[in-house]
C-alpha cells in the first residue's frame, strides 16, 4: 500500500486535540500522553445505504413522526457483526427498489396532503402550476433529504418532473408528489454519498456537507438537523477548531442518546430479541413481552451508565444497577420496582446476577430454544466483547453433545468431550470455559443452583484469569486486556462502515490509548473518533 | 447498450498484511487465503422460443416454470433413500418421502449425487454446492456465496418476459438464500399479506378485466429515468466494489421500469388465471412455534397463481433456512439443535423431515390442482426441493437430498428413482434443470464443483 502524506488538516487537528487552546480544565485532553495522532492509511470511501431504522428516523425528523411508512423496507444485513458495515457492503435488491418506490410515493402523498407539512415546505397554494414554487419547495426539501444543496441541474430535473406530472394530472400538488418521490428514490438520498471528491473537499478529506452527514449518522443515527446544515454551509466542519465545538454541541444533544442506543443495539444484536424463540413448556417465564423488555433493560442501563453517570465502560459488566419491569422482575426473582412499566433496582449483593451479562438480552438470546448454549455464550463474549475470531468448526465433525446420563448430568460434564477431543478443543477451549460460567442461568436467564439434581460448578478462567463463582465472571471480563481495544475497533467500524482489515493498527492503538487514559469513558471515545483521522480523512477511491 | 445484469462478480484483491496478534479477529481475517476470482459466465439461451419470440413453448402454448423449494438442515439419508430404483411400480417411496405418495407419479428422485466442493464451512459449503456450484469466497471477515444461486441463473435465462423476473418467498422468518452474487441477496418475502399485495394488489389486472392505462404509470417511469441517470453519474465517482453494488441497484430500477411498462399492456389471456382470495388469519408463532405448514400453504397458493397468471416464471421458496432453529410441533428443541444433539436414530429429526415433506406435498398439490392445457401447472414446470446438507449431524454434503416434482413439460422422467452409484457431481443436476427450462447450458460451476453435461438418466 502506498504511503499517504499527512493531510494539512491533520496537523491542525493535533493542535486542537491537545486541548492547549482551551483553558477549561474539563475539556483538557486526559490522553495527552499518548502523543500525536499516527499518520495512517484511512479507509477508502464507500457508499453506505441507509439502514431501515435510519430511513424511518430521517422521515420522522425531516417531516413528522405522524408520516406512515410501509412495515418493511430493504432488510439490513450484518457484516462483521454490524449493520453499518453491511450498509457499506451489500447491494440494494430489485425487491428493495420496489419497496423504496412504494415508500417514496406514500411519503410524498402524506407530505402534500398534510396541511401542516404542506405549509412548512410549499410556499404557494397550488392553485396554479407555479414552477417557481415547485423549484423553491424541492430546493428546500432537497437540502434536507440529500444532506447537501442540489446543483442547478439536479434541481431542474426534479422540478421538471413535478411540473410535467402536474400538467398531466391537472394538479400542482399531485405533480409535486413526483418531484418529492424522485428525491426520495435517488441514490443521493438512499446512500450516504461521502466520497471526498468534491471541489471543496480538503485533500484526502471530506467536505463540509459530507462531514455533516458523517457526524450526524455516527452520533445521532439520523440526518443532519438545520443547525448542522448551517454549520456545513458556513464551512465550520472542515475548520478543526470549529469542528470540536460542533461535536461537543452534538454530544450534548439528546439525540446522541438515540445514536448510542443504535450503536449498542447493533453491537449486542438486540434487534434479534424481536424473534426470540423459546419453548414455553420448558421456560415458564417466557412471554411475547420478554424479548422487547430485555432490550429496554439493556439499552436503559447503557444509557444511564454513559449519559447520567459518565461511568467507565468496564463497569457495565460489574454493575448491580439495572432497570426492570414486572416481566423481568419475575424472571430475575426480584421485587418489581413499579406496578406498571420500568423502574430502577439494585440487584442483591449476594447474587450471581450482575452487569450486562446477567441480563436476559444476553442470557436468553445466546441460548437454544429449550436449553442453554455454552458455546453460543462463549462465542458472544469472545467475538462481540473481545473481538476474537472463532474459526468455523470442521464441517465433517460430529458436534453432538452426549445426552444426560448417570455419569454426565450437568452440561459441564457432558461437554467435557469437546475439551478432550483435540479436533474440538482447539476452538471449544476458547469458548466453552467462559460459556460454562453462565450455567447458573438457564436458557432464558433464570437463576438456578442445580441441573438434574447436581450442583452447578460455575468456576472457570478467561485467558489465565481464574474465578470460582458466576458473579465473578463480569469482573474478569471487565479487566480483560482486549475489552477496550475491541470497543474501539467496533466503534471505528460503526463510524466508518469499514471492514476491520482496512483499519490500521496504529490508529486503533492510538484511540485505545486515549480511551484508557480517559477512564474508559464512552462519550470521550465517541468524541475522539469523530475528531480523529479515519473519520475525517480517507484514502483515494479504489 | 449496457448489459441488463452484471455478468460476473470479482472479489476485490486486497493486500495481505502481517498479523497483529494470534487471536484477534483482524489478524485471522488478514491471514485468510483470499478466494481466487470466480467469474460466473451465464449461458446464452437456447433458441427455443415460440413464434412470438417471448417464451419457451410447452405444448406450443405455455411457458415452463421453475420453483426452488428449499428447507434447512437436511435429512436422515437412511430414512430418505428409496431402496429400489427404476420407474413406476419398480420403486417405492422411502419413509421420509412417504408424504409425497399422492404425487409419486409426478416425481423424479435422484439420489447418490455429491457436492464436490471442499466441505470447509458447515452448512455454507453445501449451500454453495447445491445452489451456486462455485466455491465460497472471502468478503471482509465473512465467507459468502461466490456466485448467483440457481434460481437467479434460471431467471437470467427465462425471467425476462414477465412482470417479475423472479420472486422469493419464505414460510418462516428468514431472508432466504437467493443471491445475484456476493453480498447481493434477493430477500424473501415472509409476510403472506405483503406478498399478496405485491402480486395481486392494486396493479394486478385479471385477464379480461378493463385494463385502462393509468397515466401515473408513465409518470413513475419518468421518475425512474431520472433515478437511473443519478445512478449512472454516481457510478463514475466510486470504486470497483461500489460500482458492482450500483450496477445491481440499476438492474433493480430497470426491472421496475420494465414492470411498469408491462402494466400498460393487456395481461396475457391465461385460462387458469384468477385473482386469488386475500389471505386471512394470523400467521405468527404460537407458543414459540412457527406455523410453518400453514405459512407454506398460503405462500404456495400465491406462488401457484403467480405462475398461472404468468406474473413470473421463476420462484425461490425457503420453507426454512440453513441452520434454522425453528421449533416444529411436538419437538423438544429447535431443528438445528436437534440435528446435532439428539441421540440414537434421531426420531425427532426424522419427524421434522417428514413434516417438511408433508409441506412439499402441500405445495405440489396446490400446483397440480391448477389445470393448464391438457395437464396441470405442475406438469409445465419443475419444483426442485433440496437442502444444504444431507445428514445434518455431521454436515455431510454427500448424497444430497433432492426431489423433483413436475416434468418441466416432459423433460424429466416421472415416477422415477435414479440412484447414482458413482457419486456423480450434483452440479450435473443443476445443468439438467437449466436445460429443462430451455437453456443451452452445458458447462456449469467452478472449482471442484465444475461439471459438464446434465444427468441424461433423468431425461424422459
Amino acid at each position: 500500500m502506498p504511503p499517504v502524506r499527512p493531510p494539512p488538516w491533520l496537523l491542525l487537528a493535533l493542535v486542537v486535540g491537545s486541548g492547549c487552546d482551551d483553558p477549561s480544565a474539563e475539556n483538557a485532553d486526559p490522553a495527552e500522553s499518548r502523543g500525536e495522532a499516527p499518520v495512517t492509511t484511512s479507509p477508502s470511501p464507500r457508499l453506505k445505504r441507509l439502514t431501515d431504522p435510519q430511513y424511518r428516523r430521517i422521515i420522522s425528523d425531516v417531516f413528522s413522526e405522524d408520516v406512515q411508512l410501509p412495515a418493511n423496507l430493504e432488510a439490513d444485513e450484518r457484516v462483521e457483526g454490524l449493520f453499518q458495515v453491511g450498509a457499506a457492503t451489500t447491494a440494494i435488491s430489485s425487491y428493495g427498489v420496489e419497496k423504496y418506490e412504494g415508500a417514496a410515493y406514500d411519503i410524498a402523498e402524506q407530505v402534500v396532503d398534510s396541511p401542516v407539512l404542506r405549509a412548512e415546505w410549499v410556499p404557494c397554494d397550488g392553485s396554479t402550476l407555479d414552477e417557481v414554487c415547485a423549484t423553491d419547495a424541492l430546493d428546500a426539501l432537497g437540502l434536507h433529504l440529500w444532506r447537501r444543496p442540489l446543483s442547478d441541474a439536479e434541481l431542474t430535473v426534479v422540478t421538471d418532473l413535478a411540473v410535467h406530472a402536474g400538467e398531466t394530472l391537472g394538479s400542482f400538488d399531485a405533480g409535486l408528489q413526483y418531484g418529492i418521490a424522485a428525491l426520495l428514490m435517488s441514490p443521493h438520498f438512499l446512500y450516504r454519498v461521502e466520497l471526498g471528491d468534491g471541489p471543496d473537499a480538503p485533500a484526502d478529506g471530506y467536505d463540509d456537507w459530507e462531514m455533516a452527514s458523517r457526524l450526524s449518522f455516527f452520533l445521532w443515527d439520523t440526518t443532519p438537523d438545520a443547525t448542522l446544515l448551517d454549520d456545513a454551509a458556513a464551512g465550520r466542519l472542515t475548520d478543526p477548531d470549529a469542528l470540536a465545538d460542533v461535536v461537543d454541541r452534538m454530544l450534548a444533544d439528546p439525540r446522541t442518546r438515540d445514536g448510542v442506543a443504535s450503536l449498542f443495539s447493533e453491537m449486542l444484536h438486540l434487534d434479534e430479541l424481536d424473534h426470540l424463540t423459546k419453548d414455553p413448556t420448558v421456560f415458564t417465564y417466557m412471554s411475547d413481552e420478554l424479548g422487547p423488555s430485555a432490550r429496554t433493560e439493556t439499552l436503559t442501563v447503557i444509557d444511564r451508565h454513559i449519559f447520567d453517570d459518565d461511568a467507565p465502560y468496564p463497569a457495565l459488566f460489574t454493575t448491580r444497577d439495572t432497570y426492570v419491569d414486572r416481566t423481568l422482575a419475575a424472571l430475575y426473582d426480584v421485587p418489581a420496582p413499579k406496578p406498571e412499566g420500568f423502574g430502577p433496582i439494585e440487584l442483591p449483593i449476594d447474587g450471581a446476577r450482575r452487569g450486562l451479562l446477567g441480563q436476559a438480552s444476553f442470557l436468553a438470546l445466546q441460548a437454544h430454544a429449550a436449553s442453554t448454549s455454552v458455546t453460543r455464550r462463549g462465542i458472544f463474549v469472545r467475538e462481540v466483547l473481545l473481538c476474537t475470531v472463532i474459526p468455523e468448526p470442521p464441517a465433517n465433525a460430529n458436534t453432538a453433545i452426549p445426552e444426560v446420563d448417570a455419569d454426565a448430568r450437568t452440561m459441564r460434564e457432558r461437554i467435557a468431550v469437546h475439551l478432550e477431543d483435540p479436533t474440538c478443543a482447539s476452538c471449544h477451549q476458547i469458548t466453552d470455559p467462559i460459556g460454562l460460567s453462565f450455567e447458573n442461568f438457564d436458557g432464558l436467564g433464570r437463576y438456578r443452583l442445580t441441573e438434574n439434581g447436581v450442583t452447578i460448578d460455575a468456576s472457570g478462567e478467561l485467558d489465565g484469569d481464574a474465578f470460582d463463582d458466576a458473579w465473578e465472571v463480569g469482573a474478569v471480563i471487565a479487566r480483560h486486556h482486549q475489552l477496550a481495544p475491541c470497543l474501539t475497533e467496533t466503534l471505528l467500524q460503526y463510524a466508518t462502515g469499514a471492514s476491520t482489515e482496512h483499519l490500521d493498527d496504529s490508529l486503533l492503538d492510538w484511540h485505545t490509548d486515549g480511551f484508557v487514559a480517559a477512564d474508559h469513558r464512552i462519550l470521550w471515545l465517541l468524541r475522539d473518533i469523530a475528531l480523529g483521522p479515519a473519520f475525517r480523512g480517507h484514502s483515494p477511491v479504489e | 447498450m449496457k448489459p441488463r445484469f452484471p455478468l460476473s462478480w470479482f472479489p476485490a484483491a486486497r493486500d495481505w498484511r502481517p498479523a497483529r496478534s494470534a487471536l484477534s479477529r483482524r489478524a485471522v481475517l488478514r491471514g485468510f487465503a483470499r478466494g481466487s476470482a470466480v467469474a460466473v459466465a451465464l449461458p446464452p439461451l437456447q433458441a427455443m422460443f415460440n413464434a412470438g419470440g417471448t417464451a419457451y413453448a410447452c405444448d406450443g402454448v405455455l411457458p415452463v416454470r421453475f420453483l426452488l423449494w428449499f428447507w434447512g438442515n437436511g435429512n436422515l439419508p437412511d430414512q430418505w433413500i428409496p431402496t429400489t430404483t427404476g420407474d413406476g411400480d419398480a420403486w417405492a417411496l422411502s419413509h421420509q418421502l412417504a408424504p409425497l405418495a399422492a404425487y409419486k407419479h409426478k416425481l423424479c428422485v435422484p439420489t447418490g449425487l455429491d457436492c464436490k466442493l471442499d466441505n470447509t464451512s458447515p452448512h455454507g459449503s453445501g449451500l454453495a454446492g447445491i445452489l451456486t456450484a462455485v466455491p465460497r469466497i472471502e468478503s471482509g471477515s465473512d465467507s459468502v456465496l461466490g456466485g448467483p444461486t440457481i434460481d437467479q441463473v434460471i431467471a437470467q435465462g427465462i425471467g425476462g418476459d414477465t412482470i417479475y423476473r423472479s420472486i422469493q418467498t419464505a414460510a418462516s422468518n428468514t431472508s432466504g438464500e437467493s443471491w445475484n452474487g456476493p453480498n447481493s441477496r434477493n430477500p424473501a418475502e415472509t409476510d403472506p399479506y405483503a406478498f399478496y399485495a405485491r402480486m395481486f394488489g392494486d396493479t394486478f389486472v385479471e385477464p379480461g378485466e378493463d385494463g385502462e392505462v393509468d397515466p401515473r404509470l408513465g409518470l413513475r417511469r419518468s421518475v425512474l429515468d431520472a433515478v437511473m441517470d443519478d445512478i449512472d453519474a454516481l457510478n463514475a465517482r466510486v470504486g470497483a466494489e461500489d460500482r458492482l453494488r450500483l450496477e445491481q441497484h440499476l438492474t433493480g430500477v430497470r426491472e421496475l421500469e420494465l414492470r411498469l411498462a408491462r402494466l400498460e399492456e393487456d395481461p396475457p389471456d391465461l385460462e387458469s388465471c384468477t385473482r386469488p382470495d386475500e389471505p386471512t388469519g394470523d400467521f405468527g408463532d404460537i407458543d414459540g412455534r412457527a406455523q410453518v405448514r400453514l405459512r407454506n400453504q398460503v405462500m404456495s397458493e400465491l406462488i401457484a397463481m403467480s405462475f398461472a397468471c404468468d406474473q413470473t416464471r421463476v420462484g425461490a421458496h425457503f420453507v426454512t433456512n440453513p441452520v434454522s432453529d425453528v421449533l416444529f410441533p411436538d419437538t423438544t428443541s429447535g431443528h438445528h439443535d436437534l440435528t446435532h444433539n439428539e441421540g440414537g436414530d434421531q426420531p425427532q429429526v426424522d419427524a421434522i423431515t417428514v413434516q417438511l415433506m408433508e409441506c412439499f406435498a402441500d405445495t405440489i398439490g396446490i400446483l397440480d390442482a391448477i389445470p393448464e392445457g391438457d395437464g396441470t401447472l405442475l406438469d409445465n414446470m419443475v419444483a426442485f426441493a433440496t437442502s444444504e446438507v444431507s445428514l445434518g449431524q455431521v454436515h455431510s454434503i454427500e448424497d444430497m437430498p433432492i426431489v423433483l416434482a413436475g416434468s418441466a413439460c416432459g423433460y424429466f422422467k416421472q415416477d422415477h428413482h435414479y440412484r447414482s452409484l458413482s457419486g456423480e457431481n450434483v452440479t450435473k443436476l443443476l445443468i439438467s434443470l437449466q436445460q429443462a427450462v430451455g437453456m443451452s447450458t452445458v458447462d456449469f460451476g467452478g472449482g471442484a464443483a465444475a461439471a459438464s453435461g446434465g444427468l441424461s438418466d433423468l431425461e424422459a
